[in-house]
């Protein structure tokens, strides 16, 4: 009795576990079913649909989303839309073991993916995106955002937010050493490092904090001058003989080693060294705004100049740091998922509105630019009109091709970085770092 | 006749019983571990970025001995595994005799104490180290406080003392689990040696290294291998004290496969050629310390 209750037991574990495993393939063939029945009901009207999309940053994406949800809802209700916040290093695991596995089960409709990694995606699974080319137009956004999200004269990503970059400053640190707001719209780093010194010696703060394990400063100032890790092609590594990435080591070196520079080792110090009055500037991404005024006391103490260029090349006040656009998955639901995207993101200038007054999203399309909400003065910057500032940089961005390996090259430079810090010399740093390039990259 | 033919299918009978039993765990073994094993050493053969792969044979192989990052992973790790595994081992061996004194009031206190940070989730207490170190933190707040440094020590940042941060954050979360090991058989050791030994005057160290010392080497050698292979594996703590830095000062192989397959353009094909390279020194390893310990015990 007891035996055959065991063996009963037995045989239901086999049966469950093989029939778990069969399950999958049936479900998995269905979705390819549907996917093909799919096309061709794609000509017939949309019929009620279910998307999902994920994305990172509950404060920014996530609540851009859900703006863009409620927007869609008006003339598509009978669309819903599940918006699924994961981290961001949690999205790229998913998406590699997910697309790698052969099956689109448990794969979103629409995914966020930051520009430096668009094209390692875009490339690496190149059928598993939707080609939007009739849906939006490239050439309605930012043009340096093109590169990121177009492959093979496609346009795959709807880009989102700009990751303009400004030089926002103390102020009162600034007045303390002997310098105004005015008198840093077109200096280049050296002058910024001078300044720098007198801020030190006057007040006795920082002029910048830095990371030795994030070159994003050295990323904004290359592609100031429409330099990348990487020649145009996106794949030969363009470190040796890269005259403003040369540049930008020395101002690195020069910074560190004027003692105007303090460091911190993750975001929650970046941030804190803000807000507690530590520092007298930080040159980065517009993102950081909120981040900024979260600090109420020091209203009216902060102001924002262009970015400082370099020096000998054709360096512009403008740079890029971050940012990231929207991928439509090639799965079941593209056709609703692309709907939702052009529908909103790709053409609604009066959400673009919306989406900067709540939540302080500076979007790349064009035409939102124009909208009233981007000409506001900003009390926090003492009355400083910042988003048409940040507007009118975000065009002069130089477009340069991120490629697949920034952050495989951008590792070979941190170690390089420390030592040329250590006081190796900056030419065989750089064709040292090139050598590792070419062969790790394949 | 009619006997031998009952035996036989008794036999039969009870084997397939038996086989019935770990059938189970058996085929569970292959399903989710052989296959996916022998699927990664394929993979291992292949190169390219996310999907596109393609079979390159030894490639991936001969790219191991000529990467740089790699060769300064290997190294990182090896250099926890030769200061952490022998100071962990030593330091839990002190411990756990110290516990066993019978005169020790307040025992089960201090085990609790010293096994209560293995139950700790990894990135919990990484994430409390990197706090505890950081520049401004509790450590350097008591250094400068107490006048033993006049300037803060960089822990995290400085590529020396972020090696010795990830040490003592493992050391202290694993030192208890090895304990807990000695103790146990520490109970088994029978106390009339140890009071013959004292009868013949032998001192408490002459004891330790006569007695405690060898009856323990199964379990040295075994807690000397888990740790050997855990070491091996080191990741989380890196990952969320210094996520390798400063440069790749901390990097550990298992987050160089991490950062191969997730944080640069995913390359799965050597991700799994530097994972067998772990295979490989852990049975190196292991048998090395077979060798050196186990003797007729191992």
């Amino acid at each position: 009795m007891k035996k055959g209750f065991a063996l009963v037991l037995i045989c239901l574990l086999l049966l469950t576990a093989c029939s778990s495993n069969s399950g999958s393939k049936n479900t998995s063939n269905s979705a390819a079913d549907t996917g093909k029945t799919e096309n061709t009901a794609a000509t017939e009207p949309a019929q009620a649909k279910e998307i999902t999309i994920w994305a990172w940053d509950p404060a920014f994406n996530i609540a851009a989303l859900e703006v863009a949800k409620a927007e869609y809802a008006k003339t598509n209700p009978d669309v819903k839309i599940n918006i699924v916040e994961y981290a961001q290093a949690d999205i790229i695991q998913k998406l590699n073991t997910g697309l790698n596995s052969g099956t689109t089960k448990g794969l979103p409709n629409i995914v966020l993916i930051e520009d430096y990694r668009s094209q390692s995606f875009l490339q690496s699974y190149k059928d598993s995106f939707y080609d939007l080319s009739s849906s939006i137009k490239g050439a309605d956004f930012a043009d340096y955002k093109s590169g990121p999200t177009s492959l093979d004269g496609k346009q795959y990503g709807v880009p989102f937010d700009s990751g303009v970059t400004g030089l926002y400053v103390r102020t009162d640190y600034l007045e303390q050493a002997g310098y105004k707001l005015a008198d840093l719209q077109d200096i280049d780093w050296k002058q910024y490092i001078e300044i720098g010194k007198a801020v030190k010696e006057k007040t006795g703060k920082a002029l910048i904090t830095l990371d030795p394990n994030d070159l994003g400063l050295i990323r904004v100032m290359i592609q100031s001058a429409g330099e990348w890790y990487l020649k145009e092609d996106g794949k030969t590594p363009n470190l040796a003989g890269n005259a403003p990435l040369k540049e930008a080591f020395e101002i690195y070196k020069e910074l560190t080693e004027s003692n105007v520079a303090k460091v911190h080792a993750d975001w929650s110090q970046f941030v804190a060294a803000l807000n507690s009055g530590d520092v007298a500037s930080v040159p980065t991404g517009n993102w950081i705004t909120p981040s900024i005024t979260a600090e109420a006391s020091q209203s009216g103490k902060w102001g924002i100049a262009p970015l400082p260029k370099l020096t000998a090349n054709k360096s512009v006040h403008a740079s890029n740091l971050g940012g990231s656009s929207w991928y439509v998955m090639n799965v079941d639901g593209k056709e609703t998922a692309a709907d939702f995207m052009a529908k909103t993101f790709g053409s609604n200038v009066e959400m673009y509105q919306k989406l900067l007054t709540d939540i302080g999203v500076i979007g790349t399309f064009k035409a939102a630019a124009g909208g009233e909400a981007y000409s506001q003065a900003n009390e926090f910057f003492s009355g400083q009109k910042i988003v048409s500032d940040f507007a009118a940089w975000t065009e002069q961005i130089p477009s340069v091709n991120y490629g697949i390996n920034t952050y495989a090259i951008e590792d070979i430079l941190i170690v390089e970085m420390q030592n040329y810090l250590n006081g190796k010399d900056i030419d065989s740093v750089l064709s040292d770092a090139q050598a590792q390039a070419e062969s790790q990259i394949k | 006749m009619h006997q031998t033919n009952s035996k036989l299918r008794f036999r039969t009978k009870s084997v397939l019983t038996g086989w019935s039993f770990v059938l189970l765990a058996v085929i569970l073994i292959f399903v989710f571990y052989f296959y996916p094993m022998l699927q990664a050493l394929i993979l291992s053969f292949q190169t390219g970025t996310g999907s596109n792969l393609t079979f390159t044979g030894f490639d991936n192989y001969s790219r191991l001995l000529s990467d740089k990052t790699f060769i300064v992973s290997v190294k990182n790790t090896f250099i926890y595994l030769l200061v952490q595994v022998p100071l962990m081992i030593i330091l839990a061996l002190f411990i756990s005799v110290l516990l066993n004194d019978s005169k020790l009031r307040f025992k089960g206190f201090f085990r609790t104490a010293i096994f209560l940070p293995c139950v700790t989730s990894l990135v919990a207490y990484s994430v409390v180290f990197k706090y505890l170190f950081s520049g401004n933190g509790l450590v350097n707040t008591m250094l400068l406080k107490l006048h033993l440094v006049s300037a803060p020590i960089e822990w995290i940042t400085d590529p020396f003392w972020a090696k010795i941060t990830i040490i003592l954050a493992i050391t202290w979360r694993w030192t208890g689990y090895n304990m807990i090991f000695y103790l146990s058989a520490l109970q088994n050791i029978d106390h009339s040696i140890y009071e013959a030994a004292k009868i013949d005057g032998a001192s408490s160290s002459r004891q330790f290294f006569g007695i405690t010392v060898p009856l323990l080497k199964p379990i040295i050698l075994f807690t000397s291998i888990t740790s050997t292979i855990g070491t091996l594996q080191l990741f989380d703590e890196v990952m969320n004290i210094t996520k390798g830095g400063p440069g790749n000062a901390t990097q550990t192989i298992s987050q160089y496969i991490y950062n191969l397959s997730f944080k640069y353009a995913a390359d799965f094909g050597y991700a799994a050629t530097v994972s067998y390279s772990i295979v490989i020194m852990i049975a190196l390893l292991s048998v090395i310390q077979f060798k050196v310990a186990g003797d007729k015990n191992g």
